[in-house]
C-alpha cells in the first residue's frame, strides 16, 4: 500500500491536490482538496443584483460567461422577467463561444500533454506525419517547421513550461507512432489561435474575454450592426471548420490507442445536467442541451432534474456553518482545521441531489441530451461508438474516455448550434425585431439561475430584498465535481471516479492526473 | 539598415523558430505601445542581445480565477506560445506546466535558487486563516510567495486582485486578502513591483512589460521605476482616463446620453455616462489597445466601463449601473443633479494613491468616503461656463 500526492495539479483552473491510496498497482482510496477560499457569497450581500452579474463572473475565468449568465437568470427568475427573443440568442451564441474556446483550451492546452507526448514526437518522419494526417481525415499543419522548432527547443535546454515534464513516462501509449505525436504537438499550437478566435467572438459580443460586460438582468447591452453580426459569422464558421476538420479527427485517432481508458474513470455513474441554450420556449427541458438527471440505480434512464431535492455538506470541509442546507438557504461560515483526509480535509463543500453525489459536465449533458432523443448528439455520439468498436453500448461512456470524448463531441454539437443562431438572430434583426432588453422594476423576489458552465451544472440561488442581497450562494460544476466526503462518508465524483484506476509509477501517477483533468476542475 | 548590426539576435530567434519578419513586427507594435516610433525597432532589437539565454521566470497563481492567464492567452503580439517558449523560460506555471505536483515545485525552486528571474503573480494575496485561505503543495500561499519573491528582479503583479486584492478584498474581506506590493511591504521586502490592474490584465500591457525590462533593459538600468506612478502602475498605460479617449466622447461634448437600456438612444450608441459608466474615473487606455487581439472593448459592445482598474474596484464601483460623482453635463448645465449619492463605498477614493491599499477596510461605510469631486481641468470648464 502507497500514498501518492498530486499536488498542485496543473493545467487546470485553481489549485487542486489529488492524493490517492495505491494497492498493488490500482487506485483504492481517493481525496481531492480544493486549495482556495475567498468568500464570494458574502462579498455579494447587500450589493444590487446587476452587480452579481459583474462579480461572480470572477468566480472563474475559464467560464465567467456561465456564471454571468447564471446570475442574471437567477435575478430574473426571481423578479419575473422574462428577456426579449433576441437577448436570448445573443446570450446563446455568447455561451458557445466560450464552450467552443473552453473545450478546445481544455483537450489541446491543458489535457493533451497526459496523452501527447512532445519529445517522442522528434522522432516523427515527416512524410509520415502528412500521410498520417491525410489517412486520419485530420489538419493538416506545417509539420516540418513544427518538428524544427521543437527539436531548436529541446536543444536550447530551456524548456519553460515543459521543464519537469514527465517525459517518457510509461502510461504514455506505446504503440501510439511518433507521427501522431507530432500532430498533437502541431494541433496544441494551432489550438492557441482557434481558442483566441473564440474569445474574440465574445469581445464583440461582450467587450472582452475573459469578464463580459453585456448580459445584463433584462436581456442584452450587446446591439448588433450588420458588420458585427458578420465579424461574428465568419469566426464562428473558422471554428467550425476547425472542430470539424482538426479536433473531432484528432480526437477519433487518439482515442484508440488509449482504449483502455473505457474501463474504469466512470466514478459513481450519477450525472446531473441542468441545461443550457435556451429555445423560445425558454423551459429547461427543452434546450438544445437539455435538463436532466441519470442516477446509477435506475440505470441509463433519465428524469426531470429537480432543484428542491440539493443539499450542501460541509462537516468535511473547512466550515463552520450548518451542514446539509438547501443553497436558498445556504451559509458558507468559513474557518480552516487542518489538511487531514480522515476529517476535514478541502474548501469544497460536498453538494449532493437527493443525497446522492452528481458528476456535472459534458459527459452528463451528452448523456441527457442522447436519452432525451436530441437527435445531433444521437448522431455524434451513435458515430463515435462504432468508431471505437461498441457500436449500441452508451454505457462504455462511464469512463475516462468516455468523458474526454463526451466533451470533444459536445464541441461539434455547438459549434454546429452556432451557425444556425447567427442566422436566427440575422433573421430576427432583419425582420424588424430590435428589442434587446426588458425593462423591470420589481426589487423583491428569490430565485435560482440553473444553467451549465462548459465543465458542468451550475446554479446560482439569489434572495433580493429591497433591491439588494440578502443572500447569494453558488454551486459551481468544480463543487460537484471535486466534492469532497459527505456527512455520510460518501466520496465525491472525481474522488470515486478516481478508485481503480491502474498506476504503473506510484511516484509518478499521470493516471490520476488524467482522471482529475479529465473533469476540466 | 541596422538589422545587420544585430545577426546575432537573430540567429539567437531563429534557433527558437522565430522568423525575422514576425519579430519585427511585434517590436513594432510593442514599440507603439510604449510610444516610441518605429525608428526605435532596431533599438528594441538590438536589446534583445543578452545572450543566448532567456530571462527565467515564474508564475505563480494566488487566489486567482486564473482569468489572467486566460487573458494572457488572447495576445498575438507576439502570441502566447512565443512570450512562453521564446522570450521567457516560464519554469513554474500552474495552469499550463506541462510538469505536476513535486515535480512542478521543483521547477520553480530552481529557478528561486538563482537571484535575477522574473515573478509575474497572478490573483490575490490570501491572509486569511494564517495563509491557509490558499494552500500549494501543502504549504501556504504566503509561505510561496515570501520564499519567491525576495530573490525576483521584479514582480508584475497582473491583474486588479495582484495589485491590491481585486474583487476578493471588497468587503467584508472575507479571505483577508491584498495585494503583493502591500504584502511585501507589511514584511519589509523590497522587491520591486510593476502593477498592472484591471480585472482581467489587458494582455498587451504585460507584453509591454515584458519587452520593457527584457529587451529595453529597464529593470537593470532603473528604468522602468522611473515609469511607474504612486500605485506602481506604468505611466505610459495608467496615464490618462478611459473618458480620455472613449469614441463615444463625442456624444458626451453633445449631451446624447443613454438613459435606460433598451431605449433608441441605446440603440444609437451615446454617452454611457448616467447608465454608470466609470470611464472618467478610470485611467487605462482601454480604448485605445482594446481587448482580445484589438477587436472590441466594453464600450464598444454597448457595455458601461465598471472601473475594473480602479483600487478596490468593486466596493468603488459598485453598484456600477449607476453615477458617482458629479460632472459638468453640458446639455443640462453645469453639474446633473441628484448624483446617486450614499452608495459609494470603500476607502480608497481621494487621491486614489496606493497608501490607499494598505488601509484597512473594516466595513462597507453607507455614505463612504467622497470622491474627489471634480477633475481639476473640469472644474476650469465649468468655471468658464457649461463646459463649453
Amino acid at each position: 500500500m502507497a500514498r501518492s500526492v498530486v499536488d498542485p495539479l496543473t493545467r487546470i483552473e485553481g489549485h487542486l491536490r489529488v492524493e490517492v491510496e495505491v494497492n498493488n498497482g490500482v487506485v483504492t482510496d481517493a481525496w481531492v482538496s480544493g486549495g482556495l477560499y475567498r468568500g464570494m457569497e458574502k462579498i455579494l450581500l447587500d450589493r444590487r443584483p446587476s452587480d452579481a452579474f459583474y462579480v461572480v463572473q470572477r468566480i472563474c475565468g475559464v467560464c465567467p460567461i456561465s456564471h454571468g449568465h447564471a446570475s442574471t437568470a437567477s435575478t430574473e427568475d426571481a423578479l419575473g422577467i422574462t428577456i426579449p427573443n433576441n437577448a436570448r440568442i445573443v446570450r446563446n451564441l455568447i455561451e458557445a463561444a466560450q464552450y467552443i474556446h473552453s473545450h478546445i483550451l481544455w483537450f489541446y492546452t491543458l489535457a493533451a500533454l497526459d496523452y501527447v507526448d512532445p519529445v517522442k514526437a522528434l522522432s516523427a518522419d515527416i512524410a509520415d506525419t502528412y500521410a498520417l494526417a491525410q489517412a486520419a481525415g485530420t489538419g493538416v499543419s506545417d509539420f516540418g517547421a513544427v518538428a524544427k522548432r521543437l527539436q531548436a527547443f529541446v536543444d536550447n535546454g530551456q524548456l519553460s513550461i515543459f521543464t519537469n515534464g514527465w517525459f517518457g513516462h510509461p502510461a504514455y501509449a506505446e504503440d501510439m507512432p511518433a507521427e501522431l505525436h507530432l500532430i498533437g504537438v502541431a494541433h496544441y499550437l494551432e489550438a492557441l489561435e482557434m481558442q483566441a478566435v473564440a474569445a474574440e467572438i465574445i469581445a464583440i459580443m461582450g467587450g472582452k474575454f475573459p469578464h463580459f460586460m453585456t448580459s445584463l438582468p433584462g436581456g442584452t447591452t450587446f446591439m448588433p450592426t450588420e458588420q458585427k453580426l458578420d465579424d461574428i459569422l465568419f469566426r464562428f464558421v473558422k471554428l467550425n471548420e476547425w472542430v470539424t476538420n482538426t479536433m473531432i479527427p484528432d480526437t477519433l485517432a487518439i482515442a484508440p490507442f488509449y482504449a483502455g481508458a473505457l474501463g474504469y474513470g466512470g466514478g459513481h455513474g450519477n450525472f446531473l445536467s441542468w441545461g443550457v441554450f435556451n429555445d423560445e420556449s425558454f423551459e429547461a427541458n427543452n434546450r438544445y442541451m437539455p435538463a436532466g438527471v441519470i442516477k446509477v440505480a435506475q440505470g441509463l434512464t433519465v428524469a426531470d432534474a429537480d432543484a428542491s431535492v440539493l443539499t450542501e455538506d460541509v462537516q468535511r470541509s473547512w466550515y463552520d456553518s450548518a451542514t446539509g442546507l438547501h443553497p436558498s438557504a445556504g451559509e458558507a461560515d468559513a474557518n480552516f482545521s487542518e489538511y487531514n483526509v480522515d476529517d476535514q480535509y478541502s474548501w469544497v463543500k460536498a453538494p449532493r441531489y437527493d443525497g446522492a453525489p452528481m458528476e456535472a459536465g459534458p459527459l452528463s449533458r451528452m448523456l441527457v441530451a442522447y436519452l432525451r432523443g436530441v437527435q445531433p448528439v444521437q448522431d455524434l455520439v451513435n458515430g463515435a461508438l462504432e468508431a471505437l468498436g461498441a457500436a449500441g453500448r452508451p454505457e462504455v461512456l462511464v469512463s475516462l474516455l468516455g468523458r474526454v470524448a463526451a466533451r470533444n463531441l459536445e464541441t461539434k454539437v455547438v459549434s454546429d448550434w452556432s451557425l444556425e443562431w447567427v442566422n436566427e438572430l440575422i433573421g430576427a434583426v432583419a425582420g424588424g425585431d430590435s428589442k434587446f432588453f426588458e425593462p423591470h422594476d420589481v426589487d423583491e423576489g428569490m430565485g435560482a439561475g440553473l444553467w451549465e458552465a462548459p465543465r458542468g451544472a451550475l446554479g446560482h440561488f439569489i434572495d433580493i430584498q429591497g433591491g439588494k442581497i440578502a443572500r447569494y450562494q453558488v454551486i459551481t460544476p468544480s463543487t460537484w465535481d471535486c466534492s469532497s466526503r459527505d456527512d455520510g462518508g460518501v466520496r465525491g465524483p472525481m474522488e470515486e471516479a478516481l478508485v481503480g484506476t491502474p498506476i504503473i509509477e506510484v511516484e509518478r501517477p499521470l493516471e490520476a492526473a488524467r482522471i482529475a483533468r479529465s473533469f476540466d476542475p | 539598415m541596422a538589422h545587420e548590426d544585430h545577426g546575432a539576435i537573430y540567429d539567437l530567434l531563429a534557433a527558437r523558430g522565430v522568423s525575422r519578419r514576425d519579430f519585427l513586427k511585434y517590436c513594432g507594435s510593442i514599440a507603439a505601445l510604449l510610444g516610441l516610433s518605429e525608428s526605435f525597432v532596431p533599438q528594441i532589437a538590438a536589446a534583445v542581445n543578452h545572450g543566448a539565454k532567456l530571462k527565467p521566470a515564474v508564475w505563480l497563481n494566488g487566489g486567482a480565477c486564473t482569468g489572467c492567464t486566460e487573458s494572457i492567452a488572447q495576445v498575438d503580439t507576439p502570441d502566447v506560445a512565443t512570450i512562453v517558449l521564446d522570450l521567457l523560460s516560464i519554469d513554474f506555471m500552474e495552469t499550463l506546466s506541462m510538469a505536476m505536483g513535486e515535480d512542478a515545485l521543483a521547477a520553480a525552486e530552481a529557478v528561486f535558487e538563482e537571484p535575477g528571474y522574473i515573478l509575474i503573480y497572478e490573483g490575490s494575496v490570501m491572509q486569511g486563516f494564517d495563509g491557509n485561505a490558499l494552500r500549494i503543495g501543502g504549504k501556504t500561499g504566503l509561505e510561496e510567495l515570501d520564499h519567491a519573491a525576495p530573490n525576483a528582479a521584479a514582480i508584475v503583479a497582473v491583474g486588479s486582485c495582484a495589485v491590491d486584492g481585486g474583487f476578493v478584498m471588497a468587503n467584508p474581506n472575507p479571505a483577508d486578502a491584498t495585494g503583493v506590493k502591500p504584502y511585501l511591504e507589511s514584511k519589509g521586502i523590497t522587491t520591486p513591483v510593476v502593477n498592472l490592474p484591471t480585472c482581467p490584465v489587458n494582455p498587451e500591457w504585460l507584453v509591454a512589460i515584458v519587452v520593457d525590462v527584457l529587451l529595453l533593459g529597464s529593470l537593470e538600468s532603473g528604468a522602468i521605476l522611473d515609469k511607474l506612478d504612486d500605485w506602481g502602475r506604468p505611466k505610459y498605460i495608467f496615464g490618462q482616463t478611459i473618458h480620455d479617449n472613449c469614441p463615444r466622447r463625442g456624444h458626451f461634448e453633445n449631451g446624447n446620453f443613454v438613459n435606460e437600456f433598451g431605449t433608441e438612444e441605446e440603440a444609437l450608441g451615446y454617452c454611457l455616462y448616467k447608465v454608470g459608466c466609470k470611464g472618467p474615473q478610470t485611467y487605462t487606455n482601454c480604448p485605445i489597445v482594446r481587448w482580445n487581439r484589438r477587436t472590441s472593448w466594453c464600450v464598444e459592445s454597448g457595455a458601461p466601463c465598471i472601473g475594473c482598474g480602479n483600487l478596490n474596484w468593486v466596493d468603488v464601483g459598485a453598484p456600477f449601473l449607476n453615477r458617482h460623482r458629479d460632472l459638468p453635463l453640458p446639455s443640462v448645465g453645469n453639474t446633473q443633479p441628484g448624483v446617486v449619492a450614499g452608495v459609494v463605498a470603500g476607502a480608497a477614493a481621494l487621491g486614489l494613491g496606493l497608501h490607499a491599499v494598505g488601509m484597512k477596510v473594516t466595513g462597507r461605510m453607507d455614505g463612504g468616503a467622497p470622491y474627489e469631486e471634480m477633475k481639476a481641468h473640469d472644474k476650469k470648464r465649468m468655471q468658464k461656463g457649461g463646459g463649453k
